[in-house]
């Protein structure tokens, strides 16, 4: 435990500093009311009314996601793998071969089917 | 640094089926990445009964087996059990190529991602997409299915478990007919068994703090080591319980199954019903005789309350359903249920008891869901109860057999269903478990009354005059009947080889 | 390997306190002076000055801009959700921040009479822990896109995101040949097993690898479509002013300098001193390798900026094709190449694994070249043969498109059928087309030809 403790110093620091900063503007800075300033900014047109929430997103978004959480757990079980390598020996290699075969199959199906192009 | 890892023993040609399983789920997935659209429904086909079928003569052969390799037992029960998955793979899958009876093309949506109702899904159907992807898919299930029946470890059991729900959820949203109700009763299975999931590893967590190990006869050890009751015995034990008795669709736990169980097609529907109780009902009593035989006293009780109001609603509640696959959806918490009341026994008789009711209810479950698939009105199947009035009229051998499955269900001598029943409450009665037989019986008279309906409004009810028409299948429906049909009788006339069988192998290899 | 780590976590706490200000210190200013030094050599790439007037050198101008955003209005839109878009900055800033905390800046030296390692701390886990902290951090700009309250920060937000997590992917591909030969994930560890050999020469892919997604992850350009201005504006940070804005600046070049250092300390040797000068045995111990280290950092730094002032932005669909498509398979093709060369070399005892990476390394390298090379042709071919398309002397059909086209300069107008299905009443037909080819057919020259019609 003795080797995280440094890193709640250097967090409390700089979430001290960025709490600071964020606060600090509402103090220095002028206070000029605009309604037109506190509008949405659309690149000078009327901004078009929102439902709550922001709506809608495209649902490629989370494909991508869905598909990021995929490969990243197959890095993490690529990592310790990696790491106590010398030690598995031939058994290991052929598994985590077998498990990066069993990750290759879905990546070449959704090469095939689409999913990694980005409409 | 130079203790380099011993390879573990494996006894490969044990768990071949299920290698041979996995590795055609695998190049399926490949043949749907790669062939062309015409010929990919025939590959699929090809791979997938050919897989089954060769998984199958490979456990055939490898009766007698009793090892643990891994993370895996391999013994009687799991031997038959996965057997029984395979049949009913097998049976399923022929239930699912069926492609005659949807004047659209097969059970399933053409394309499952498309909005319902929109352009996009008319046009696919109309010039003949199919989702061919359900092969693999199925495949995938089966594999979790074996992997969870013999699974010596309670990790390898949750891998076992995601891997055979997971594509189960798929299918069931995959409805080529009514997408809101598939896609919602997809959506309803999926939370509730991420639910059920989180608590069998929660559970799991909690009994590897107990035992300091995963396997289940680690944990049996742990546990005659330690009589003292730690809480975390308690709550480990009834978390992971949770997680399985969702699986089997047993009382507080049972919410999805009438809903999943009717928004789905009705080829899945027959699969997860048969094939899912069969594996979960394995790796139930694996996990309660393995790992906590010794403790039997502790949850037996617990086990009594579940398995009485499991019978008692699933029957009560059945009465008031007016669509018959919502009907055989709360029977089959019933049939649960009376299965609990077997595993309850903690004895021999018990487990022998189970595996053939199980095997009676799979292939009744299987013929009654591919009977449901042939009546049909405009194009969709006609579930509703009133539209099967007076059925034996139009389609006497269709109505016979839905009444065979129905008195099959219902326990009546000569089919499977009595045989099971019998075996069931007698394993009850030798473990000194009257009160569930009594209360089994009860619920068999409750649900008699369901069962017979059906065949009452088949046969003695006047159809009605724009009805829905029955119609004829492909040979793929047909021997599914024909299979469901000689199974139920034989093994109610001529039980005695089944009996044999499965009480060879109802002991477990701790 | 885990003795070496005992030396990390005894410290006392004042020291603990001494290297954590010196890290926030050190990263403000680095940030401070990367900002400058970008405008500096952006300005001379594009044959100008750059700022030199506030200060010597025009070196105080970040510092200026810092405290004139302290001194702006604060405008938040009346549509944002007032914690998050006040969280989203901070999360931001704060995992920029603390990712630094296991970089190692030198081997242990004497800090006030105690022997210590010029690194905040280090564990087992490291570089993991790199990763999570910067995965953290891509949440503040999710988080900043959506509680905008308006959409284009929304889709700004969403699209850096997804660049983001895409090219990590790559990233953390890249780092597990590194681990395959280092043994261990702790980053003093890495850099310790580098004293053979850097890693990337041994890995060369996997550098490269590297160093191409490393200015995907944050957003730099050629990859940084989802700031540019005609996009989405300011892409998530739209509705931001002020301070609130100034944390996102500084958190997006602490994330430059992260990475920066995590590929110095990966794959080139960390602190240790570069070839010529590591025959000089002081090189690698007291407070020099601080140098080295801050050197090869800023090299890496220059890299980036040298990036954003000569090459062209990508297409977001380009480079999200890129990353998907290109760099993970070719990462892990790389490292199955790696671990058989390794099972070869532990199983069989063949020495010449060495041969066989750098054989492999260089097959990878020859057939993403050629690969790259193939791809470049046949782009020249299409454009060759549209250029030849458009300037085709074929027949003119003036009818080919919506609506009828005089003839182009080199061109001939012959007959199409709906001119030669207008009545042949050769009185009237006058040649209206006066600038065309001399060649001009009239209705009533020569029977109706057939047309190459469309």
């Amino acid at each position: 435990m003795n080797a995280y403790a440094p890193i709640f110093v250097l967090a409390l620091l700089a979430a001290g500093f960025a709490v600071f900063s964020v606060t600090l503007t509402s103090f220095t800075g002028p206070k000029r009311y605009n309604r037109a300033k506190v509008d949405a900014y659309e690149c000078g047109i009327e901004p078009t009314p929102q439902p709550l929430g922001g709506g809608r997103f495209p649902v490629k978004y989370y494909l991508t996601a869905m598909m990021f959480i995929i490969f990243d757990i197959e890095i993490v079980f690529l990592y310790p793998w990696a790491v106590a390598f010398d030690q598995l020996g031939l058994f290991a290699f052929i598994a985590m071969m077998l498990f990066l075969v069993n990750l290759a199959v879905p990546y070449v199906y959704e090469w095939r089917r689409g999913g990694l192009d980005w409409d | 640094m130079d203790d380099v890892l011993i390879a573990p023993d494996i006894d490969y040609l044990a768990v071949a089926p299920m290698i041979i399983v996995g590795v055609t789920a695998v190049v399926g997935v490949l043949v749907e990445a790669f062939a062309p659209r015409r010929p990919r429904r025939g590959i699929q086909l090809v791979l997938t009964f050919g897989a089954l079928i060769a998984a199958f003569v490979v456990l055939i052969s490898q009766a007698g087996t009793r090892v643990i390799t891994g993370s895996l037992a391999i013994d009687g029960p799991s031997l038959v059990l996965q057997g029984l998955i395979l049949l009913i793979a097998i049976v399923s899958a022929m239930l699912m190529a069926e492609r005659r009876v949807d004047p659209a093309g097969d059970a399933f949506s053409p394309r499952a991602s498309a909005l319902p109702g929109s352009e996009e899904e008319r046009v696919l159907s109309t010039r003949g997409f199919m989702q061919t992807e359900v092969w693999p898919l199925m495949l995938f299930a089966v594999v979790g299915m074996m992997l969870f029946t013999a699974a010596n470890d309670l990790l390898v059991m949750f891998i076992a478990l995601e891997i055979m729900s997971l594509p189960l959820y798929l299918l069931a949203g995959m409805s080529r007919r009514r997408r809101l109700l598939s896609q919602e009763a997809a959506l309803k299975y999926f939370i509730l068994g991420a639910f059920s999931s989180a608590f069998f590893i929660f559970g799991a967590a909690m009994l590897y703090g107990f035992s300091g190990t995963i396997s289940l006869p680690g944990i049996a050890d742990a546990l005659s080591a330690n009589p003292g009751q730690t809480p975390l015995i308690f709550i480990g034990f009834g978390l992971v319980v949770i997680g399985l008795l969702f699986k089997v669709g047993a009382v507080p736990f049972h919410q999805w199954v009438p809903d999943v169980y009717q928004g789905s097609p009705s080829a899945v529907t027959a699969f997860m019903a048969a094939a899912v109780k069969v594996a979960a009902f394995g790796a139930l009593l694996r996990f309660l005789y393995v790992a906590f035989g010794g403790a039997r006293w502790d949850w037996q009780p617990a086990l009594w309350i579940i398995a009485i109001a499991t019978m008692l609603v699933g029957s009560i509640l059945a009465i008031t359903q007016t669509d018959i696959k919502r009907m055989l959806a709360y029977s089959s918490i019933a049939q649960a249920g009376f299965i609990l009341v077997g595993v309850i026994a903690v004895n021999p008789e018990g487990v022998a008891a189970v595996m053939f009711y199980l095997a009676a209810y799979g292939f009744a479950t299987l013929g009654a869901f591919a009977v449901i698939s042939l009546v049909r009105q405009d194009g969709g199947e006609a579930t509703h109860l009133s539209n099967w009035a007076g059925l034996g009229k139009r389609s006497p051998v269709l109505a016979l057999s839905m009444s065979l499955f129905m008195l099959s269900f219902a326990g009546i001598p000569l089919t499977s269903g009595f045989i099971g029943k019998f075996t069931v409450f007698e394993a009850a009665i030798l473990a000194d478990a009257v009160p569930l037989v009594i209360v089994g019986v009860i619920a068999s008279i409750i649900a008699a009354f369901f069962y017979v309906r059906v065949i009452v409004l088949m046969f003695f009810t006047e159809p009605a005059e724009v009805g829905p028409t029955v119609v004829l299948p492909s040979v793929f429906t047909t021997l599914v009947l024909a299979i469901s049909v000689a199974v139920t009788v034989i093994l109610g006339v001529f039980p005695q080889p089944v009996l044999d069988l499965v009480e060879q192998a109802n002991v477990f290899l701790r | 390997m885990n003795t070496d780590l005992g030396v990390f976590g005894n410290d006392p706490w004042w020291i603990v306190v001494i290297k954590a200000i010196a890290i926030f210190v050190v990263l403000v200013l680095v940030t401070l002076f990367t900002i400058w030094w970008e405008r500096r050599v952006v300005g001379r790439m594009q044959n100008r000055i750059g700022p030199n007037r506030v200060g010597p050198l025009g070196l105080l101008q970040s510092l200026m801009d810092g405290i004139k955003l302290a001194l702006k209005e604060e405008i938040i839109p009346k549509s944002a959700y007032r914690a998050v878009y006040w969280l989203a900055p901070v999360i931001s800033a704060t995992m920029a921040f603390i990712a630094f905390a296991v970089i190692p800046f030198g081997p242990e030296v004497s800090i006030l009479g105690v022997m210590t390692p010029l690194q905040l701390t280090d564990f087992p886990v490291s570089v993991l822990y790199v990763l999570a902290v910067a995965s953290i951090g891509i949440y503040g700009i999710v988080l900043a896109g959506w509680s905008s309250g308006s959409t284009y920060p929304l889709l700004g937000g969403l699209r850096s995101s997804a660049q983001m997590i895409s090219y990590e992917l790559a990233m953390s591909m890249s780092f597990v040949a590194v681990f395959l030969y280092a043994g261990t994930m702790s980053t003093s560890g890495i850099v310790a097993a580098q004293e053979p050999i850097w890693y990337a020469i041994i890995l060369l892919p996997s550098f490269l690898i590297y160093v191409t997604s490393m200015v995907g992850e944050t957003n730099r350009a050629p990859f940084d479509l989802p700031e540019a201005e005609g996009e989405l504006v300011g892409g998530f940070h739209t509705e931001y002013s002020s301070l609130k804005f100034a944390l996102f600046f500084l958190a997006e070049y602490i994330n430059m300098v992260t990475v920066s250092a995590l590929a110095t300390t990966l794959f080139l040797g960390g602190w240790r001193a570069p070839w010529p000068i590591s025959l000089w045995e002081g090189a690698n111990v007291g407070w020099w390798p601080l140098l080295w280290f801050l050197v090869k950092v800023q090299l890496f730094i220059f890299v980036f900026i040298w990036l954003r002032g000569t090459l062209p932005r990508l297409r977001y669909d380009q480079f999200m094709r890129f990353g998907w498509k290109v760099l993970i398979p070719v990462s892990l093709v790389w490292i199955v190449v790696v671990a058989t060369a390794r099972v070869i070399r532990n199983e069989f005892s063949i020495a010449t694994e060495d041969i066989l990476l750098w054989g492999a390394g260089l097959l990878v390298i020859v057939v993403i070249g050629g690969w790259i090379l193939q791809w470049r042709s046949s782009r020249k071919e299409e454009q060759a043969e549209e250029l030849a398309a458009l300037t085709d002397d074929g027949p003119f059909d003036p009818m080919a498109g919506a609506f009828p086209v005089p003839p182009m300069p080199g061109q001939e107008f012959t007959y199409t059928s709906r001119v030669s299905q207008r009545p042949l009443a050769a009185a009237t037909v006058t040649p209206a087309v006066t600038s065309g080819p001399s060649s001009t057919h009239l209705p009533d020259d020569d029977a109706p030809k057939e047309s190459s019609n469309a």
